[in-house]
């Protein structure tokens, strides 16, 4: 490496990705997997597979009641199988489409640029099926803004939620962020209490029924702190950093040792198994828990998720040194 | 007399040999046992007995009250306990149908027709257990040359007693004190008291509350020494003026015993503890005094001044024999011409939660920490009302509340949900009590057995005549009940929106359950013909309590709504060692291989089971804060 370009970023032109480098932080963007692949910072990778789109939450029994997991099944098949359709990629402004070979034979091994942008669409396992993308920037000191836009199309059941999960190879020591006391929801967060928090494991809430849980709105900035690793070499205890933050909107966010759907099939909490990943999610829209009754009465209509309307939402994710 | 197998099948034998309820005061036999905290007259039963599982009727021991039966093959059992907490029987959750269901076809006596009795229902059935229960005991020296009563304080769901051999009494309702008198069979030495406890009579049809089902004697047993002159009811009326300042105190006391040259010191002191009243007069068999009070301290949630009451019994040579405390407060409910609601003035707002009694260890065998944990949780998180249900609670968590400034609601035990409403709909054929005359003195008696108990505690603010129980007659007659015994409260019953045919004639609120706030706004908006109360909203069940902001603004929309209680305070779910990793989990309704059950239906607190706060408590401590009044 140029080691007189330290504020650029190194790219790795491959052919099945991308690669993303700087002085503390190598990312990779696979063509074949649907998103970034490698989140490595300082050594301690934080991907145990490529982030996917959630629209799936755990069946509160709210919702169970009011028959909305039923109306919104399809949504729970397009947690699991919703696939990218294609990526294009975009560096310094300029549209390179795939740049796998023989495209990216004119490359060297010292290429540089200030700024890269991947955009994997997807089409969601529903029917109809609709469009997401989700747009992944890198920019200087390798600042990873990334964007998922949602196309409403008319004739989709409400969605039950949108994210983006991070499902990370270990279990985090825990983490801390700054937003709301509590597990919030957009119908729950008045006696939220607006601070920086700390919150030791990923601790479930021990809802008789596992169910959608661990919800904190309203949410600026968070960092997941974890000292173990699954790399055989790597005898470090060092606890490693991950830091989200905002970039427009405050975000939602869970961090647990589950997917909704590991969650949604459990009737009591022993069944989960043991704990041996993390899953953070952040969240662009949350659909309210409501309370009225457990047997009919839905939502209040605010905090309903259309799916027929355009959702976008964003945040960064910074490697820190 | 001797008991009678059958008065388990029919309605209109609930209290046999049974002594009149009584308000729930202890009698001390000197003022230093009120400091110590312990009345020598009392002795507790509480602890080991033998105990036989039978589980029919058909196949419990005969003649096991015998002095000469041999108890030497039963089991150990712990009182207080059900009987299902300790595998003897099997644990069931169930919320509205009857607990048989699909399983024996039942119809409760007299629903269908004067003639249709059903004979044997209950006492010839094949899923009703029996807990057949010796306990020996000598009673303390002290005891000696007092008349010996025994207090059964909670006993699921009909139990017949005797002592050394002989009947003494038979008692339904499970969650009223029972108290028989057994000074006649009473021996030197060793007695035997023998209690059968079955968990089915005709009295299921009417407790048929959504919670677990349990049979047993699950509260204190305790034995009383009675005092040469005793104080067997203590009914005090304090009354506030409408200025908020002035006060009568009126006392009525009943006395019992040789009364000769007997006297009765009557004292109270005020909150700052100087004496307001110290009065000395002629014991009678029924004592009424009153006094005026120019500047009475109030009583409220925000400050729950208590007044001390004191009287003391001093026999022929001045010797005292016995002694009574109590604390009581004087509040003004009122409820004005234009469906207002105030308590001293101040329009009343519950920031209410339902509590059934539970424990995660116990069920219903609630321990005295598990009652405090609760106090501070309300007091944590500005909750200021609760409503007992959906029967009446345990004695202590009403001098509990009386302290802490909870506002109670007091809950009649009466449900006969599966009797009127089948999955989700209105559906009365078969409807008990409603106005059928044999369901009507049972119901009637356990109204006065909460009254009786708990008449004295400033904190009930309502009489509820009971839950989910459809309207008749009978409901009407239990408030009407209530109404001729004290003035001083209001009455409560949510069966008048299920059918309005009884509306005008119970309850002096508009009660629902999970009214949306619009239907509620609706309400109100329109003439309403009283104010508005939710007995029962906000269901907690699971990940739940979202849109209370929707909820407490109609406080500020109308005068006329009172608030209510979340649905509900705690989660119903039992630790249990988990078959496969030996944990203690927490398990719930269906987890026992019982069916039919409603599942996972029991857990809909804001708190867990273990009382640990759900999420959900900041929300509701955040308005329930807010709208403090």
């Amino acid at each position: 490496m140029d080691a007189t370009i330290t504020n650029q970023l190194q790219i790795v032109y491959g052919d099945g990705s991308l690669g993303v480098q700087g002085e503390n932080f190598h990312y990779l963007f696979s063509y074949e997997k649907g998103g970034l692949e490698s989140l490595n910072v300082n050594g301690k990778e934080w991907l145990y597979r490529v982030p996917k789109l959630t629209f799936w939450r755990a069946t509160t029994d709210n919702d169970r009641g009011s028959h909305f997991s039923t109306k919104s099944a399809a949504w729970f098949g397009a947690d699991m199988f919703t696939e990218a359709t294609s990526v294009t990629v975009n560096v310094d402004g300029k549209e390179l489409g795939l740049p796998i070979a023989p495209e990216n034979n004119r490359f060297s091994a010292n290429e540089h640029a200030d700024s890269v942008s991947l955009t994997y669409t997807f089409l969601t396992a529903t029917t109809p099926e609709t469009t997401v993308k989700v747009i992944y920037t890198v920019v200087a000191n390798g600042q990873l803004n990334i964007q998922v836009d949602y196309t409403g199309k008319a004739g989709l059941p409400e969605l039950p939620t949108l994210g983006l999960r991070f499902v990370m190879p270990t279990v985090a020591d825990g983490y801390s962020y700054a937003g709301l006391s509590g597990e919030t929801y957009p119908d729950r967060m008045t006696g939220g209490q607006i601070g920086t928090y700390e919150v030791s494991g990923l601790p479930l809430t021990p809802y008789i029924v596992p169910q959608e849980m661990g919800m904190h709105m309203q949410t600026s900035s968070l960092t997941v702190s974890r000292s173990t690793s699954l790399n055989n070499a790597d005898t470090s205890t060092e606890v490693g950093l991950l830091t989200f933050k905002q970039l427009n909107e405050p975000f939602a966010f869970s961090a647990l040792p589950y997917t909704a759907i590991e969650i949604e099939n459990a009737t009591h909490i022993e069944e989960l198994p043991v704990s041996r990943r993390t899953v953070v999610t952040i969240y662009g829209e949350v659909r309210g828990v409501g309370g009225i009754d457990s047997w009919g009465t839905d939502v209040q209509p605010p905090y309903h998720i259309s799916a027929e309307t355009d959702h976008t939402f964003d945040f960064t994710i910074q490697p820190t040194k | 007399m001797t008991a009678k197998l059958e008065w388990l099948d029919d309605p209109t034998v609930f209290r046999v040999g049974k002594l009149p309820a009584h308000s729930d005061h202890t009698v001390y036999r000197s003022a230093a046992e009120i400091t110590q905290g312990e009345s020598s007259l009392i002795s507790s039963l509480d602890g080991t007995w033998r105990f036989h599982f039978a589980k029919t009727p058909a196949e419990r021991l005969l003649n096991f009250e015998d002095v000469n039966f041999n108890t030497e093959n039963f089991d150990d059992i712990q009182v207080p306990g059900h009987i299902e907490l300790q595998n003897f029987g099997q644990i069931q959750y169930i919320n509205t149908l009857y607990p048989w269901e699909g399983k024996i076809y039942r119809r409760p006596p007299y629903a269908l027709g004067p003639d249709k009795t059903y004979p044997g229902i209950f006492s010839e059935a094949s899923d009703n257990t029996v807990g057949q229960y010796v306990k020996t005991f000598t009673l303390p020296e002290n005891f000696s040359g007092h008349d010996v009563h025994i207090q059964f304080d909670g006993v699921e769901e009909a139990m017949y007693i005797w002592l050394n051999g002989q009947f003494i009494g038979y008692s339904e309702d499970s969650f009223s004190r029972a108290e028989f008198d057994l000074t006649p069979y009473l021996v030197a030495g060793e007695n035997k008291l023998a209690v059968e406890v079955f968990k089915y009579s005709t009295a299921a049809f009417i407790e048929d509350q959504d919670m677990f089902r349990f049979s047993g004697i699950f509260r204190s047993v305790n034995l009383i020494a009675i005092p040469q002159v005793n104080v067997v009811d203590v009914h005090l009326k304090p009354v506030v003026a409408a200025d908020l300042h002035s006060g009568d105190l009126s006392i009525g006391l009943t006395l019992a015993g040789d009364l000769t040259d007997t006297t009765a010191q009557i004292t109270v002191n005020n909150p700052r503890g100087e004496t307001v009243l110290d009065r000395t007069v002629t014991a009678e068999q029924h004592i009424q005094l009153s006094e005026a009070f120019d500047d009475v301290a109030l009583w409220s949630h925000r400050q729950p001044d208590l007044y001390e009451l004191m009287i003391t019994i001093f026999d022929s040579d001045k010797q005292i024999v016995a002694v009574v405390p109590y604390n009581f407060g004087f509040r003004r409910l009122v409820k004005d011409d234009d469906n207002r609601v105030t308590i001293n003035g101040v329009l009343l707002h519950l920031n209410g939660v339902n509590r059934h009694e539970w424990s995660p260890v116990g069920g219903r065998n609630v321990t005295l920490d598990e009652m405090e944990t609760d106090i501070e949780i309300f007091k944590e998180n500005n909750i200021n009302a609760v409503r007992t249900s959906h029967y009446p609670n345990q004695i202590p968590w009403y001098g509990m509340c009386d302290e802490a400034g909870i506002y109670m609601m007091a809950e009649t035990n009466l449900e006969s949900h599966g009797s009127w409403q089948k999955m989700g709909a209105v559906e009365p054929s078969y409807n008990i009590p409603g106005s059928i005359p044999e369901w009507l003195d049972v119901v009637l008696d356990r109204a006065k057995s909460n009254f009786e108990q708990f008449k004295n505690h400033p904190s009930i603010l309502f009489w509820s005549l009971g839950n989910e129980s459809y309207t008749g007659d009978n409901t009407v007659a239990m408030d009407q009940y209530f109404k001729s015994v004290d003035d001083s409260r209001l009455t409560h019953y949510e069966g008048i929106f299920q059918n309005r045919v009884d509306e005008d004639r119970m309850s002096d609120v508009e009660s629902r359950m999970y009214a949306s706030p619009a239907d509620i706004k609706d309400y109100l908006s329109n003439n309403p013909k009283k104010p508005y109360l939710n007995c029962e909203y906000m269901h907690s069940m699971g990940n739940s309590v979202g849109g209370f902001d929707e909820y407490v603004q109609l406080y500020d929309e109308f005068d006329t709504y009172l608030g209510g209680f979340i649905w509900d305070y705690i989660d119903q779910a039992l630790y249990v060692t988990d078959e496969v990793t030996g944990k203690q989990v927490l398990r719930y309704g269906g987890d026992f291989d019982e069916r039919h059950s409603d599942y996972e239906f029991s857990g809909d607190g804001i708190v867990f089971a273990n009382r640990q706060p759900k999420p959900a408590i900041q929300e509701v401590s955040y308005y329930y804060g807010r709208y403090d009044n």
